[in-house]
């Protein structure tokens, strides 16, 4: 564009005397200055961000989850840990869609033919009939049908999500671990990602003597299980949000670091840094000025991933029994608790498993974009 | 290289002999120990304690433990499954879990390298996409969720597959049957990650200079591939092997709860929750070990991968 004005503008440009004079000593010779604002590293890389639509949805989709993280447990009926043992395990139910033959509360019970009648009441039809041979006798079985809000006399009760063990509405519980859960890993990555990218930038920058005890304290910490550290820290602190931030951190800063560490081989030895070297940029502006744009681009990639890794991390710890405290849920607490009744009740295991997945595919596909954006080679496309 | 090799080895003895000092002195450091139970009589209590050396200060204390290991007699299990020699538990429970993590690598290295290298070969094609999409479901949708899904589908509803770990206490057909579930749900990530890799790989490589040669000698793009660009991407997917492996090592511990497969996973969360500190150790020993080994060699595999790139090489890399 801009190119192209200015060829039209020689072209029709009409010459005059004024043009062929010398330039005197005083006259102040200067290009014109940019229309346009400058724009900075991180400006451009939003902007191309910006323009990836793959991120962009799975932009809106994590800030879905988000708000639904923060509104979600004020919607519901219910308290996150308000227990109504009579309504326990109860299947999903949502008004409107219950019409529809969906979330329409109703479960399936396996039960003697003969004693149907019970189930008279509650009765919606009948699924399947069989024999079962029980030693010397066959009896007559069958699986039906039942509406099981009737069943417990919460007719007018919607657990939208269904109800957990103790009869806690899980559409609350949820949104309410969702909520602790990204909490929880956010801050830990942030903590992650400040420690491992000045080691790693360190350990590499420096090199030798350098890196290899630096390289050799990360590998101590990451060889310390994990696990000993968690149960260590449930043990002396409790399993509060802030003890199981801790054990995230505890070597949760070494794959951070790791990948800076490479980075930062990859560019020092480049022609660029050797030039700025040469003009006698210091250490520090070396490291942060100049190398770390160019190196940091993955390093974002991976804040994203690590985000939901660490969710999973944390769903991990919950699956032994070293998650958050009771009464406060999370999406791991939620997934383990689910898997107890998973037979009976899979609905417990299939919602907070759809949101750590969503979570994990929306951040893998805003990190693509991330990459893109912040590739320094790419800058103005 | 070699003078880097060896320096590697001494630290990660060092690193070995400092991770099992600063375990030690953690398991150490939580209150109670493995006889503090009221059902124990402090009598009985106090000639356990001698019995074990641990009425002894904890330095000395290490001291037997390293000895131990020096010399391969573990010593015994205190709680988790009394009087027992961990030797013979590791033998019973170890086995299980190292067969777990092997299957699960034979299933994800060649289905990993069939769909990488088709995703490349059939690059923007529908083949690709599908097998992209199905990466990122892989790699979204965590192991142990997975496996959670395949027991209630797979195993429950269509009752395919046993649900839980056969009581078989031997390798038959039994005790494979119902390893499938759990190897699948530990082969997933793992395959999405080769997958992903090899195709970034092999795009790239198609489009080379070598490439465009060995097919002016007259080679057929098969023989192009398997020769000359599968070969060039292998180092680097073996690297990724060696952090999968360690990386399965640890996951399978969740998959082993959900199919109550006697691996070494519970043996290892009861022996920290009832202070088994003999087993404690031995355990962590034995897993910081593989997981120092697996590092060096990605490491190691760097430079190999990339000959521009000198590890441990000083400021100015020449």
């Amino acid at each position: 564009m801009h190119h192209n004005n200015n060829a039209e503008l020689i072209k029709n440009y009409t010459f005059t005397e004024d043009d062929f004079k010398f330039h005197e000593k005083s006259d102040v010779i200067a290009d014109v200055a940019p229309e346009n604002p400058p724009v900075g590293f991180f400006k451009d890389a939003m902007i191309r961000f910006s323009k990836n639509k793959a991120s962009m949805v799975a932009l809106f989709m994590l800030v879905f989850i988000i708000v639904m993280a923060i509104f979600g447990p004020m919607m519901g009926d219910f308290h996150f840990r308000e227990q109504n043992v009579q309504w326990d395990r109860l299947p999903p139910r949502i008004p409107f869609l219950e019409n529809l033959g969906i979330f329409d509360g109703t479960s399936t019970v396996t039960v003697q033919v003969a004693n149907m009648p019970n189930w008279e009441h509650v009765y919606i039809e009948t699924v399947r009939t069989f024999y079962q041979t029980a030693g010397a006798r066959t009896v007559a079985m069958a699986e039906i049908r039942i509406d099981a809000y009737a069943n417990v006399g919460a007719e007018d009760i919607y657990f939208w999500f269904g109800s957990d063990m103790l009869g806690r509405d899980l559409w609350t519980r949820l949104w309410r671990g969702a909520r602790v859960s990204l909490m929880m890993a956010a801050i830990a990555v942030l903590i992650n990602l400040t420690i491992g990218v000045i080691y790693g930038a360190v350990a590499a920058y420096y090199g030798k003597k350098t890196d290899l005890i630096m390289l050799n304290i990360m590998e101590i910490f990451s060889a310390v299980p994990t696990l000993i550290v968690v149960i260590l820290i449930a043990t002396r602190l409790g399993t509060s949000m802030w003890s199981l931030i801790g054990a995230l951190t505890f070597s949760g800063w070494i794959g951070m670091a790791n990948m800076m560490r490479a980075q930062f081989y990859r560019h020092k030895g480049q022609e660029y840094v050797m030039a700025a070297r040469i003009m006698g940029a210091s250490d520090k502006r070396l490291i942060f000025r100049y190398i770390l744009p160019n190196a940091i681009g993955p390093t974002i990639t991976q804040v994203a991933v690590a985000i939901p890794v660490f969710m999973m991390t944390e769903a991990f710890l919950s699956y032994l029994g070293l998650g958050i405290q009771a009464p406060e849920p999370s999406v791991g607490v939620l997934l383990s608790q689910g898997q107890e009744m998973l037979l009976t009740n899979p609905h417990a295991v299939f919602f907070p498993a759809l949101v750590i997945s969503l979570l994990m595919l929306s951040f893998q596909m805003m990190s693509n974009g991330l990459r893109d954006a912040f590739d320094p080679t790419l800058r103005g496309h | 290289m070699l003078k880097y090799v060896l320096q590697r080895v001494l630290f990660m003895l060092v690193a070995l002999f400092l991770v099992s000092l600063f375990t030690f002195f953690l398991i150490n450091s939580v209150p109670g120990g493995p006889f503090e139970n009221p059902a124990i009589r402090p009598e009985v209590r106090l000639a356990m304690e001698r019995r074990f050396h641990l009425d002894q200060p904890l330095i000395v204390q290490f001291g037997h433990f390293l000895r131990g290991i020096v010399t391969f007699d573990f010593g015994i299990s205190l709680i988790v499954q009394p009087s027992r020699d961990i030797t013979d538990i590791l033998m019973e429970r170890f086995p299980i879990t190292i067969v777990l993590n092997l299957l699960s690598n034979f299933i994800l290295v060649p289905v990993g390298f069939f769909l990488g290298s088709l995703a490349a070969l059939k690059r923007n094609r529908f083949g690709d996409h599908a097998i992209s999409a199905l990466v990122v479901v892989f790699i979204s949708v965590p192991g142990f969720v997975l496996a959670s899904l395949m027991q209630y589908f797979l195993a429950f509803r269509l009752g395919w597959f046993p649900l839980v770990f056969s009581t078989s206490q031997n390798w038959d057909w039994d005790r494979f049957y119902s390893m499938i579930l759990p190897v699948l749900a530990l082969s997933f990530g793992g395959i999405a990650f080769i997958t992903r890799f090899l195709r970034g790989e092999l795009t790239e490589t198609l489009n080379s200079d070598y490439m465009l040669l060995a097919k002016t000698k007259g080679l057929r793009t098969g023989q192009a591939i398997f020769r000359h660009a599968l070969r060039n991407s292998l180092i680097p997917v073996m690297g990724m092997l060696v952090g999968i492996f360690v990386g399965i090592l640890g996951g399978s511990i969740v998959v082993e709860e959900i199919f109550a497969i006697p691996g070494m996973g519970r043996i290892m969360i009861n022996a920290l929750l009832s202070h088994d500190y003999p087993l404690v150790m031995t355990t962590t020993v034995m897993y910081t070990a593989i997981a120092l080994v697996a590092r060096l060699l990605i490491d190691l595999s760097y430079s190999i991968v990339d000959p521009r790139v000198v590890v441990g090489g000083g400021k100015s890399a020449s």
